[in-house]
């Protein structure tokens, strides 16, 4: 946890407090693990995130908006970080989860709005989602989601692909 | 070792020829080493070579259609399930995917109450390190001690009458990949464990524990320096391209090797006369196989070694190269077999590849190769070099869209075990007939995340049917029957000394077949998908029951535990061959027990 916490400070200045709220909390042990994809945990990480009841990072960081969302070009650019930087690894290329769970779906563990998205990805969740504060520009983050976004739309950038068989046939 | 029952008889019969079933008195004295009392399963395939057959005869073909629900118990973790339970001296242990929580069950009181639990501390944040589902494959019991492994790489032993933690040996570290997920086995004073992680390019091994402390005896790697192969004097590969100093770094471009995979996450057998260890290991790290030039020695690798020192005595790599992820971590059943009329000592696999490996278990030669589900990424096994005859367009690279390669990267069957038949002498199998578009794609290595390199689709092979149940005959190298299943048959196998055999179906059906013909004598409906491999015990009462887990997810049942299936790629390619499983089985986490009334 304490690394995880280190990196999420060095990482973007605007979650610098929000982040070593968690670390402070999470320190004194009322972090615990939970399983399964639906069920928010009910630590100081996710209450900082908004899931439970609690204060929203909106509000103690102010309005927190993707400055890139609709934006072509970093939609492009996320796609193409999503990849590089291995989220797809986790997440599958087109993002409908393997390791990790589905982003093209509706559901979101740890919230969905930019401000929860984003601290989810800097500050790591316990259940295996790593901390990329520190690892990843801020602005990267926000191209990555806005990418995120477009998942399953017309304004997806790279569609997914369709298997050559339904059924595979040998040849004669 | 398993000379008496093995070599002798003639092929087996067609089924119509079959007497029926005759209670055989002395069908529990068959040799088999490591084998507990007839009503006790203590080992994950409960005797050292694996053959998961057990001489209790009191379900028969004639009566097994009578079986019925005896009791069950919901563990709480709804994930995928794999593995198999204990049942030692009136007691049946479970062992939980993450966070591994082990149950003893005391058989001797009606609904089976716990004794204890156990609930170790097991890294949450292990889940992300684990590339295919949560699972673990069960414990070993031996000198009063229960063994497994958390997902988070500690082997842990506990007093069986307590729970106690007797020991707990940390092995591995998460943050570069590493995760544990198999069976240890336990022979004698020893237990063998190794690690998973071959799609976060980790470097696999083996290592050796004491029973009775937890202290690490011996380690062996699969890539590597000769030194930490344990690769020296006693090593004698039979062929020529195996030969020579430091392959498991030659046969690599650069440092490759040190994230070249060739994990451990299987089954591990014993054939105590040679005094060998066997197992098999999994793929080369990445999946792309042009970032790795060469042999990639010793992936994909069956080995033969001294369990006293973890001396590498051979190895027999079955695709060198590996461009479709066919581990060749499935088990390896040691049976003394009449081939071509010699008597011969054969190791063997049914390979993920597709094919049937007999093997020289003394030498590490092919003996023979021959497919069980439909294959065409090579066309068969050169004898002279043991080389695979690849088939030029089904080889994958960077860039390039491969399609229709048969088998898919699950395999023809993947880890569930099959099961051997001292009495009809044939091997049980579950089996997986899918086929699949690769792509290999460029990607960095990132310590703790995914190293794939590979974009996959599966779907079904030829017929439709996505998996089948089947009987093979090892000596005359042919299918005798097959029972087809809508979806890849991913439970284990379980056969009897009343001929009748037991697997389970993703839709969550559990079946009794008659061991002879494949008929099916009865079907059960659990809660989910089965994943585990059935066992038989004899209960306090002296009743025969058979348990098996029923819990969907793993690498073949994600797609139930949430993904989207408009990503045809998710699940490494799986989600695409199971987009209806979600109708058919969902999340659950459950042991059931059968009886006949």
């Amino acid at each position: 946890m304490s690394s995880r916490c280190r990196s999420a400070a060095v990482g973007a200045g605007m979650l610098a407090l929000l982040a070593v709220g968690a670390c402070t909390q999470g320190a004194g042990g009322s972090e615990r693990p939970v399983r399964g994809r639906s069920m928010p945990a009910a630590d100081s990480t996710s209450r900082a995130a908004g899931v439970n009841p609690g204060i929203h990072p909106a509000v103690v960081l102010g309005e927190l908006r993707n400055p890139y969302t609709g934006d072509r070009s970093a939609i492009a650019t996320g796609q193409m970080l999503f990849n590089a930087m291995n989220c797809a690894g986790c997440h599958s290329g087109y993002a409908g989860g393997g390791m990790g769970p589905s982003l093209r779906d509706s559901t979101w563990i740890y919230g969905n709005s930019d401000a929860q998205i984003y601290s989810t990805i800097v500050e790591g969740r316990p259940n295996g989602m790593p901390a990329w504060g520190g690892k990843l520009p801020e602005e990267q983050i926000w191209k990555i989601i806005a990418y995120l976004r477009t998942l399953g739309t017309s304004n997806e950038p790279v569609k997914p692909p369709k298997p050559a068989y339904t059924v595979y046939q040998p040849p004669k | 070792m398993l000379a008496t029952a093995a070599c002798a008889g003639p092929a087996p019969r067609r089924a119509e020829a079959e007497p029926p079933h005759r209670p055989s008195p002395d069908s529990s004295l068959i040799d088999q080493p490591g084998a507990p009392q007839p009503g006790e399963w203590t080992l994950p395939g409960r005797d050292y070579a694996g053959t998961r057959y057990s001489p209790l005869d009191q379900i028969t073909a004639a009566n097994a259609g009578n079986l019925r629900l005896a009791w069950s118990f919901s563990t709480g973790f709804a994930r995928g399930f794999e593995g198999q339970p204990l049942v030692v001296a009136g007691m049946m242990y479970v062992v939980t995917p993450y966070p591994n929580k082990v149950f003893a069950i005391d058989l001797s009181r009606p609904g089976g109450p716990l004794r204890w639990s156990y609930t170790p501390p097991t890294d949450p944040a292990s889940q992300g390190e684990a590339c295919c589902d949560v699972v673990n494959r069960g414990a070993s019991y031996g000198d009063g001690k229960i063994v497994f492994n958390r997902l988070d790489n500690v082997t842990v032993a506990l007093d069986a009458k307590t729970g106690r933690v007797a020991w707990q040996t940390t092995l591995g570290d998460i943050a570069k990949g590493e995760t544990m997920t198999m069976a240890p086995l336990i022979v004698g004073n020893r237990v063998f464990v190794g690690n998973s992680g071959g799609e976060m390019g980790v470097r696999g091994w083996i290592t050796a524990l004491d029973l009775g402390s937890g202290k690490v005896l011996w380690q062996a790697t699969h890539t590597g320096p000769d030194l930490d192969v344990k690769i020296g004097p006693r090593f004698k590969p039979a062929y020529d391209w195996l030969k020579g100093k430091d392959r498991g770094v030659s046969s690599w471009p650069g440092e490759q090797w040190k994230i070249g995979g060739g994990t451990v996450w299987g089954w591990v057998t014993y054939d105590p006369e040679l005094d060998l260890l066997f197992y098999g290991n999994g793929n080369p790290g990445v999946w792309n196989p042009d970032l790795r030039p060469g042999d990639n020695l010793w992936t994909t690798a069956i080995f033969a070694r001294d369990p006293a020192t973890g001396e590498a005595v051979w190895a027999y790599p079955t695709t060198p190269h590996d461009s479709w992820d066919y581990d060749a971590i499935n088990e390896n059943i040691p049976l003394d077999l009449t081939i071509g009329g010699r008597p011969r000592k054969v190791l063997l696999q049914m390979g993920r590849t597709g094919y049937v490996y007999l093997l020289d278990r003394q030498t590490g030669q092919v003996i023979s190769a021959t497919p069980f589900e439909h294959v065409n990424w090579s066309s068969g096994v050169d004898l002279k070099t043991g080389r695979p005859q690849v088939a030029k367009d089904k080889e994958t690279h960077e860039g390039v869209n491969t399609t229709g390669i048969c088998p898919a990267a699950t395999g023809a069957k993947d880890q569930q075990p099959a099961a051997f038949s001292f009495r009809t002498k044939l091997i049980y199998s579950p089996a997986t007939n899918l086929c699949m578009d690769y792509k290999g794609t460029s990607v960095g290595y990132i310590a703790g995340t995914p190293y794939v390199g590979a974009e996959v689709m599966m779907y079904p092979g030829p017929g439709g049917n996505r998996g089948e149940f089947i009987a093979w005959d090892p000596v005359a190298a042919r299918k005798v029957w097959a029972i087809p299943e809508r979806f890849p048959v991913w439970t284990g196998a379980l056969v009897t000394g009343g001929d009748v055999a037991f697997y389970g179906t993703m839709e969550g059906w559990f079946k009794a077949v008659d061991a002879r013909n494949g008929k099916v004598l009865w079907q059960l409906k659990t809660g989910s998908g089965t994943l585990g491999n059935p066992i038989t015990y004899l209960g306090p009462d002296g009743k025969q029951y058979v348990a098996v887990y029923s819990g969907v997810g793993g690498w073949s049942g994600a797609v139930a535990l949430g993904l989207d299936t408009t990503d045809p790629t998710g699940a490494l390619g799986f989600v695409n061959g199971m987009k209806d499983l979600p109708s058919y089985s969902q999340p659950g986490g459950t042991v059931y027990v059968f009886a006949l009334p």
